[in-house]
């Protein structure tokens, strides 16, 4: 037992020091995908998405939907003038229409009492906040990612994240996949015995749209047709980084917008 | 590719009395067809023959028809019947082989086809978390439906175990929690769109499931992809494994409390995650592989991959000898969830799973493809057919895919060459393709019409093991359960699909 504390000793630190500073993605990550020009796209340039993320205007303007957006760049390599990937980890957005890019009317994100409620006694607590996962439907990957946040490289407990297997103790629910027939009433019941204040935060494309699966097979497409979301994390699958942003929004650490300096 | 190709068979197969007419296909694939009548006993004959059941499903081409798989030396063996007109019934293959059920369930309830076996209560592709269909009896004995909200992060599944507080004599594994409809969703796609469903129906083996899916195509369509293409894949799927393989070692370590190890295992598993996102942008190294080939070189310097791997295979040697030798460890694993090797082959089962159990199925060396007809593979197995031998297992492999990726990064530091094969902008085909994901051989059939998908069908190593949770605990106790689970190393939602 003594070999692995000087094995877990001998490394030194690795930890990311986010939020406090910034983490960087290496070049070429595709964190999302923006818009370079919105204004009179050419017909039929919507198709290029498979998932139905890119809409045009009757002023043939584009608006990206990227809780659809599952980053598989059809749009960015059919049409580069347009569209094209961001390098960036913060992907997370606390209202739905926060999702969009585009020319879109966008209602002022007010603190819904809830999270700020979260918030307040995040800070309470000294920032003690257990967190519960249910997959919905998943594909695998975000679990994944979502274990990461207990790894050595971004250790989400020195900010005061603790998991939790029961959902009464919980104050935080990390929702995965688009919500399939079966997992419907285990998601509400879930939910329903988490005391309040709590947040939902819907992690993946999938849990924000439902992603690419067949339309008939779920229930709705995405869990905020079942449950109100407070946070909402797109990526297929976003990175340990992004989930960690999007908790450190559901606990209002992280004002929406503002990203680690 | 698609040429004919005759092979020696085994003397006295097909049997002459079957009426099996060969019909021409892919190298590696024998297809034979015969009437809904011979079908069982074709499948018997299969059995007797020695091979192992590996999926069953319904085709559109060159009719509609039921086609089931085998694996049988070195080829895919396929038998097909006119599944043609609602009256066409077929004699239950799952009521003397246990590898058959599952998939011979999903038919019949997905697709109403009509095999004469026995009813099944309850439904295995619609559960419901609520059923509790048996009333248990005995001394103390009670039931524990266990997910399909799991404790920890880990996906939806349900086992429904019973006992009486230590040993288990009955679990149920309950998949399709999470049945997402994938196969369904392909229809329609063009090929290099279509992958991008591939790679999202198990996420932790996307590459698996991207290389499979455009093998298929390529072969159906009779496009060889470049060999440069073959070792970039092999790369990618090779880390990949590496990723799957360390992720169940650090749960192991994690169920013991040994959080050091578990530290450790999870800091290579992290640095393989990262090698991965700067050689495709993704953690998953997803949108690499695509139908013809990969979609560009990886975006890093081949010599620092080589380093990376290097000082990764440093730090692995020391870790697993620690892990190896840490007792506390090591003594949760051994005759936990012991299988024995004719029940793992009852069943079907591939990947560490069967090699745990004195198997040596390999897809990578039954059926050699890309980067593997040239590299070869030594497949790792071993006799106990424990948690201990499953991890062994494991650990043997992730030495295996340094090795082939130390050689294969090698090969494409010296040599030059094209990347992507054009397809076939109207064709039409059908065939299968294989590849040793994580999780064991995955199969994927696809047929073409007119360039675009039509029929796709995802034989998954993950729900073909899953069958065999059930027996899994001939003399384990309740708290041997995550070790065993982890020991699997399966997914739900390459299951369910």
């Amino acid at each position: 037992m003594l070999e692995w504390i000087q094995r877990g000793l001998s490394r030194g630190r690795i930890t990311t020091r986010y939020p406090r500073r910034p983490e960087h993605p290496p070049a070429g990550y595709r964190g999302s995908v923006v818009v370079l020009d919105g204004e009179n796209a050419p017909a039929g340039v919507e198709r290029l998405c498979p998932t139905g993320a890119i809409a045009l205007d009757a002023q043939r303007r584009i608006t990206l939907d990227r809780g659809r957006c599952i980053l598989c760049g059809e749009c960015v390599r059919g049409a580069p003038e347009r569209f094209a990937f961001a390098s960036r980890y913060e992907t997370a957005e606390r209202a739905r229409s926060g999702l969009l890019v585009g020319d879109v009317h966008r209602p002022e994100d007010a603190l819904e009492p809830a999270r700020k409620a979260l918030g307040e006694q995040a800070r309470m607590l000294r920032r003690s906040i257990h967190v519960r996962h249910i997959d919905c439907g998943s594909d695998g990957s975000e679990e994944w990612e979502i274990q990461a946040l207990w790894n050595p490289y971004y250790d989400i407990q020195r900010l005061g994240f603790f998991l939790t297997n029961s959902p009464r103790h919980a104050d935080i629910l990390l929702v995965t996949g688009g919500v399939t027939g079966p997992m419907r009433k285990p998601l509400e019941r879930t939910w329903n015995v988490m005391p309040d204040p709590k947040a939902l935060v819907a992690v993946g494309t999938d849990a924000c749209s439902g992603g690419l699966a067949t339309e008939g097979e779920l229930v709705a497409g995405g869990v905020d047709r079942v449950l109100p979301v407070d946070v909402y994390v797109p990526g297929s699958p976003p990175a340990p980084i992004a989930i960690m942003h999007a908790l450190l929004l559901a606990t209002g650490q992280l004002a929406p917008g503002e990203v680690a300096a | 590719m698609s040429a004919t190709r005759q092979t020696s068979h085994a003397p006295g197969f097909p049997p002459e009395q079957l009426g099996a007419v060969r019909e021409p296909a892919p190298a590696g694939e024998v297809r034979l067809a015969l009437d809904a009548a011979a079908f069982a006993p074709g499948a018997r004959a299969m059995q007797e023959a020695g091979a192992r059941f590996a999926t069953m499903l319904l085709a559109d081409s060159p009719e509609p028809s039921l086609v089931a798989a085998f694996a049988l030396r070195g080829e895919l063996v396929l038998l097909r019947a006119p599944a043609g007109g609602a009256s066409a019934e077929f004699g239950s293959i799952g009521a003397w082989w246990p590898a058959a059920r599952w998939a011979e369930r999903e038919l019949a309830e997905l697709h109403g086809v009509r095999f004469g076996g026995p009813e099944h209560p309850g439904r295995l592709t619609a559960p419901d978390a609520d059923l509790l269909d048996r009333h248990v009896s005995g001394l103390d004995v009670f039931s524990i439906p266990y997910g399909p909200v799991r404790s920890g992060i880990f996906e939806a599944i349900q086992f429904y175990i019973e006992s009486g507080g230590e040993d288990v004599p009955r679990v149920e594994t309950r998949p399709f929690f999470k049945r997402r409809g994938l196969e369904a969703r392909f229809a329609g796609l063009a090929p290099d769109v279509a992958v991008h469903v591939a790679e999202r129906v198990a996420g932790i083996a996307s590459c698996a499931y991207a290389s499979a899916f455009s093998q298929a195509v390529e072969r159906a369509l009779g496009v060889q992809a470049p060999q440069r293409a073959e070792r970039w894949r092999a790369v990618y799927c090779e880390l990949e494994r590496m990723a799957c393989h360390l992720d169940v070692i650090a749960k192991e370590a994690e169920t013991t409390a040994l959080y050091v190890g578990q530290a450790r295992f999870q800091i290579l598993k992290e640095q393989v995650m990262r090698l991965r996102n700067r050689l495709t942008g993704n953690r998953f190294g997803r949108g690499a592989i695509l139908p013809g080939g990969v979609r560009g070189e990886g975006t890093m310097d081949l010599d620092e991959l080589l380093e990376q791997v290097d000082r990764i295979e440093r730090q692995l040697r020391r870790d697993r000898r620690m892990f190896l030798g840490t007792a506390s460890m090591t003594d949760r694993l051994i005759g936990a969830g012991r299988l024995p090797r004719a029940l793992v082959e009852d069943y079907g089962a591939v990947g560490p799973l069967a090699r745990g159990s004195g198997l040596s199925t390999d897809a990578r060396h039954e059926r050699p493809y890309g980067n593997y007809k040239r590299l070869g593979v030594q497949v790792v197995s071993e006799r106990d057919g424990d948690s201990m031998a499953r991890v062994n297992v494991r650990f043997g492999e992730l030495s295996e895919s340094l090795r082939i990726l130390r050689q294969t990064i090698d090969h494409l530091r010296r040599r030059d060459g094209e990347l992507r094969a054009p397809l076939p902008a109207l064709g039409e085909g059908a065939a299968f393709a294989w590849v040793e994901a994580p999780q064991g051989e995955l199969l994927i059939r696809v047929e073409l019409r007119a360039g675009r998908l039509h029929n796709v069908h995802v034989a998954s190593p993950s729900l073909r093991n899953w069958a065999l949770f059930d027996h899994a605990f001939p003399k384990d106790v309740l708290t041997d359960f995550a070790f065993i689970e982890h020991s699997f190393g399966l997914t739900p939602a390459g299951a369910d699909r």
